[in-house]
């Protein structure tokens, strides 16, 4: 019994991905000023609940938010942010889909989760302070001198991913449950949800 | 973001392979802001150069404003890092260091981000990922979505502007509804969109299970294999480095 994405599901993917990414993009704009950098793992699972809720209303068969999970990686990478939200994302968006295939497309617990792990692809550009830290400090230290390391290891230690990481599921499943409760409130009745 | 992939054909002077870019592209995120192998000094100096390429692309492109704007701010920052850093202290000077290394940090990337998306065009993107074998579910959304762009953003200053005047913008009176009422007619007006754009989409046979074809020409060229070249360098200087602490 398995179903094959046609052509209006494709295009469906590719509609949603548009509107997510330019709402979380616009969002994203805030990290430019580097105090909030770490912020937008709260912000942006918040903002994209609620298109990503709208999307599950269109999703019915396994594969599509796993796409959609690919693109952002896809476009993180071109647009040269990193390539961990792609290798991320490819995991984190199989998990999803399978979460919400486990809940036969329908169930709005199961919706609010996979919003949850969907969300790890925006962490994933974080990785990027992480991994190879030692070595990219070091090379930091003979350029900027050991006071700025210092500092910015004290700004961001290496334990931080611990909390970026439990921020973006735990804003996730909040952001899920906000874009539920708006679907139900201006959507379902517009007939679009 | 509205001339998102939409580069001017005629007038854009070299012309690489989409896939040379997204090569040079790897390398830049891998090397210069991943900071692989930055323990070998030549790895270093290499990933710093690999730092000046989307500039000097961006000039090959004949986009004289966008290698200015991005080449002067680049030169900026990494002569305030190296000259007025090490003389100023205290606060100031660690909070513009965190400034400019960051930025640093990621410009080369988000430079060669605007060139490829200012210098690429849907058409020639999809035909690439045709020769890399991707398979058509991840391109037909892909261009779907590059076509879907400039609508998103059209709709989002027309609903911005909207509610602007009814005070509903960041530091106004209504701020609290921001999300709630920008979202909303957007995800509406949107998704409405959309099905038209399906319908006509499918009427035109995109879901036709034959294979597409592309008039796209890409194909590898002699600045190819430069780019080839250069993109690999780091990795190679690396294996061979590796490989003489081994043997």
């Amino acid at each position: 019994m398995k179903e094959k994405l046609n052509g209006k599901d494709l295009i469906n993917i590719g509609i949603f991905s548009a509107i997510y990414f330019v709402i979380v993009f616009i969002t994203a704009m805030l990290g430019m000023v580097p105090i909030l950098y770490p912020m937008l793992t709260v912000i942006c699972p918040l903002v994209g609940g609620v298109v990503y809720m709208l999307f599950l209303t269109r999703v019915k068969k396994f594969g599509m938010i796993w796409i959609m999970s690919i693109l952002m990686g896809i476009l993180m990478l071109i647009s040269g942010m990193s390539w961990y939200a792609l290798a991320i994302g490819v995991f984190s968006g199989l998990i999803a889909d399978l979460i919400f295939k486990s809940g036969n497309y329908g169930s709005s617990v199961k919706g609010v989760l996979s919003h949850a792990v969907f969300s790890l692809w925006i962490f994933g550009n974080y990785l990027l302070f992480y991994l190879n830290h030692e070595s990219y400090m070091k090379t930091r230290e003979e350029m900027v001198g050991k006071e700025y390391v210092d500092k910015l290891n004290s700004l961001l230690p290496m334990w931080s991913w611990v909390v970026l990481l439990a921020a973006t599921l735990i804003f996730g499943l909040i952001g899920g449950m906000m874009g539920k409760s708006m679907l139900k409130k201006h959507l379902s009745k517009a007939g679009i949800a | 973001m509205a001339q998102l992939l939409s580069a001017d054909l005629k007038s854009r002077g070299l012309v690489l392979d989409p896939r040379s870019k997204l090569a040079l592209m790897l390398s830049i995120v891998f090397f210069s802001m991943g900071g692989v192998g930055s323990d070998i000094k030549a790895v270093v100096l290499i990933s710093k150069l690999l730092g000046l390429i989307p500039i000097i692309l961006l000039l090959t492109a004949k986009q004289w404003k966008k290698a200015l704007a991005y080449g002067g701010a680049y030169a900026v920052l990494t002569l305030v890092s190296l000259e007025l850093l090490p003389v100023m202290n205290g606060g100031i000077k660690i909070f513009l260091t965190i400034c400019c290394v960051g930025v640093l940090r990621f410009m080369p990337g988000l430079i060669m981000g605007a060139y490829i998306l200012s210098s690429t065009t849907v058409s020639e993107f999809i035909a690439a990922f045709h020769r890399m074998h991707i398979p058509q579910q991840i391109t037909i959304p892909l261009s779907v979505m590059f076509r879907f762009f400039p609508t998103v953003m059209e709709e989002m200053q027309a609903i911005n502007a909207a509610m602007k005047m009814r005070d509903i913008r960041l530091f106004g009176k209504n701020a609290g509804k921001l999300i709630e009422y920008r979202l909303i007619p957007l995800l509406v007006c949107s998704v409405n969109i959309g099905q038209e754009l399906s319908a006509a989409a499918l009427t035109r046979g995109l879901s036709a299970p034959k294979k597409r074809t592309n008039i796209c020409r890409i194909g590898f060229h002699l600045q190819d294999i430069a780019a080839f070249v250069t993109a690999l360098s780091p990795a190679a200087v690396i294996i061979c480095n590796r490989f003489e602490v081994i043997a």
